[in-house]
């Protein structure tokens, strides 16, 4: 089981053989797997699809997304809603400034700007010399007035304010003389930390998409990401929870343990966009997997979950809560 | 009571009802379903019996795999088989497995026999519950107990729909062996409301 990267760049052709995926190019089969053994596709290169494989990718639910080279995500293949009326009628009747959409923003905000804080205390513990207090400080004063804030709005500010103290010590995070950091690119990344965070951004959302579709959500309603992006995504807020949790832990392992050299990267002339080489993919990826089926305890149902089942765990408890089974929605936090 | 089509309440419905509400609530009014390999064996069993034949074994008449349906109760089905013995009819369900605990069998039994009486015209008084993994048939008495205990449900069911008001769940010894279990998360109602951040 596990998520399937297509990376060739020219000329692959995805099909499908009896029950099995194939990927050619160059007339040479580069992957021949059952369908059953797939739990997502990713598309980064360039592929064409035969009808059959993307018919059998919606019947049998297999999620599909296309990201690009320098991790812009583009958007998935959308399988037929579940029949589950009664969640998205839920998660409707809580859009815009409602007591549990509010609720909702809260629990997201305080999820990523508690990993965050975590982020920054274990690795403060584990090297004193750095000077991560002050960054500290300017998160915990994010955090704290989170609860008393009741505007939609206020709540996406303190977010801002919290993600910018956390990137403004991001750099001092990076133990490798190879590698700086100076401040959150996008759209594209122009140097390597930026093109790392994107690329695995967009495979988390990818794969908190899959999460948010198999549980019934009408996927273009969310609360926090509704006015900001103009593309209203659950997805995007749910997201917010485990960025620091996987990608963020993941790229800085990536780099501190010298898993990736700046020899992995490619930079294209005048737009500067920076994105891995092909060898440099497949360790991401690789990093990126192994990660997700990386093993915690959740700290609400107490009991051992891989990061992939969390994503549905998270997507099930928000659905509870939106039906008003449970009193709360908790945010995934790890110490 | 109920006369639009898509309104009649399954007959399997009473067995999960019984077995628990809430999971009830999640297959038929959130159209929850999860193929674990009891259901999917229980699938192909069912396949097998829902070919429709009809035979006579020397004084048994014997149709399988017809539609059951009754007005009065809005409750429709199929049958995995009826029998004819002198003049009486006898609804007959297979199941996969051993008799379990809950007794929900005899629920879904009488369900078809309240259907069966509508369609015939005749007194139902027994009905029987075919079990695959013992080969053992079991006799269900459909006395005035169980038959107020399925109209109860049936009832309970239809309010359910027309409410879209699940009964949450409860955790239970039934628990472990129910499909949903991982998109229901039975003690989670308990585990969030215990938890500090
Ligand atoms: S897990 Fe338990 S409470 Fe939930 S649907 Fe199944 S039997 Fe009912």
């Amino acid at each position: 089981m596990g998520t399937i990267y297509i990376t060739q760049e020219y000329n692959s052709f995805i099909g499908k053989s009896d029950e099995r995926l194939t990927v050619k190019a160059n007339k040479k089969t580069l992957l021949d797997i059952p369908l059953i053994k797939i739990d997502g596709l990713v598309i980064m290169g360039q592929a064409t699809m035969s009808p059959d494989i993307i018919k059998e990718l919606l019947d049998r639910k297999i999620p599909l997304s296309f990201v690009t080279a320098t991790g812009k995500y583009r958007g998935c293949l959308q399988p037929e809603l579940s029949k589950n009326i009664l969640i998205r009628k839920a998660q409707w009747l809580a859009a815009g400034e409602t007591e549990i959409s509010i609720h909702l923003v809260k629990g997201f905000v305080r999820g990523k700007l508690k990993n965050y804080r975590h982020l920054l205390m274990r690795r403060r513990r584990e090297y004193p010399e750095l000077n991560l207090d002050a960054g500290i400080n300017k998160l915990e004063q994010a955090i704290l007035p989170i609860d008393l804030t009741n505007k939609i709005d206020s709540l996406r500010g303190l977010e801002g304010a919290g993600s910018a103290a956390y990137f403004g010590c991001f750099n001092q995070l990076i133990q490798n003389p190879n590698f700086k950091f100076k401040s959150r690119v996008r759209r594209p990344p122009t140097d390597p930390v930026n093109s790392l965070l994107s690329l695995g951004y967009s495979l988390l959302r990818h794969d908190v998409q899959s999460a948010v579709n198999i549980v019934g959500f009408d996927p273009y309603l969310g609360y926090l990401h509704y006015q900001r992006y103009g593309r209203p995504s659950l997805a995007l807020d749910l997201m917010e929870e485990f960025r620091p949790l996987i990608v963020d832990a993941m790229v800085l392992n990536a780099i501190n343990k010298n898993l990736l050299t700046p020899n992995e990267f490619n930079s294209e002339p005048i737009s500067n966009a920076v994105s891995l080489t092909k060898e440099g993919l497949k360790i991401f990826l690789r990093l990126y997997e192994q990660k997700k089926q990386s093993k915690f305890k959740h700290p609400v149902l107490k009991r051992q979950c891989t990061y992939q089942e969390a994503f549905e765990i998270q997507a099930r408890l928000m659905g509870k809560y939106l039906m008003q089974e449970t009193d709360k929605y908790p945010p995934l936090i790890l110490k | 009571m109920i006369n639009q089509e898509e309104n009649y309440i399954p007959i399997a419905a009473l067995n999960h009802y019984a077995y628990c509400p809430h999971r009830c609530g999640r297959m038929f009014c959130m159209g929850d379903f999860i193929d674990n390999q009891y259901t999917i064996e229980g699938t192909s069993l069912h396949e097998r019996v829902h070919t429709v034949t009809q035979e006579n074994r020397e004084y048994t008449w014997q149709v399988r795999a017809i539609w059951l349906k009754s007005e009065k109760y809005g409750l429709i089905g199929k049958s995995d088989l009826i029998e004819s013995e002198k003049g009486e009819f006898y609804p007959v369900e297979y199941k996969r497995g051993k008799k379990d605990d809950w007794n929900n069998d005899a629920l879904q039994v009488c369900g078809q026999a309240l259907c069966l009486e509508e369609m015939t015209g005749k007194k139902i008084t027994t009905g029987y519950v075919y079990y695959a993994h013992s080969h053992q048939r079991q006799e269900v008495k459909i006395d005035k107990n169980l038959r107020e205990k399925a109209i109860a449900i049936i009832s309970a069911i239809q309010t359910m729909i027309a409410t879209e008001k699940i009964p949450p769940p409860v955790y239970h010894p039934g628990c472990k062996g129910c499909s949903l279990y991982s998109h229901c998360l039975p003690q989670a109602i308990k585990k969030v409301k215990e938890y500090r951040e």
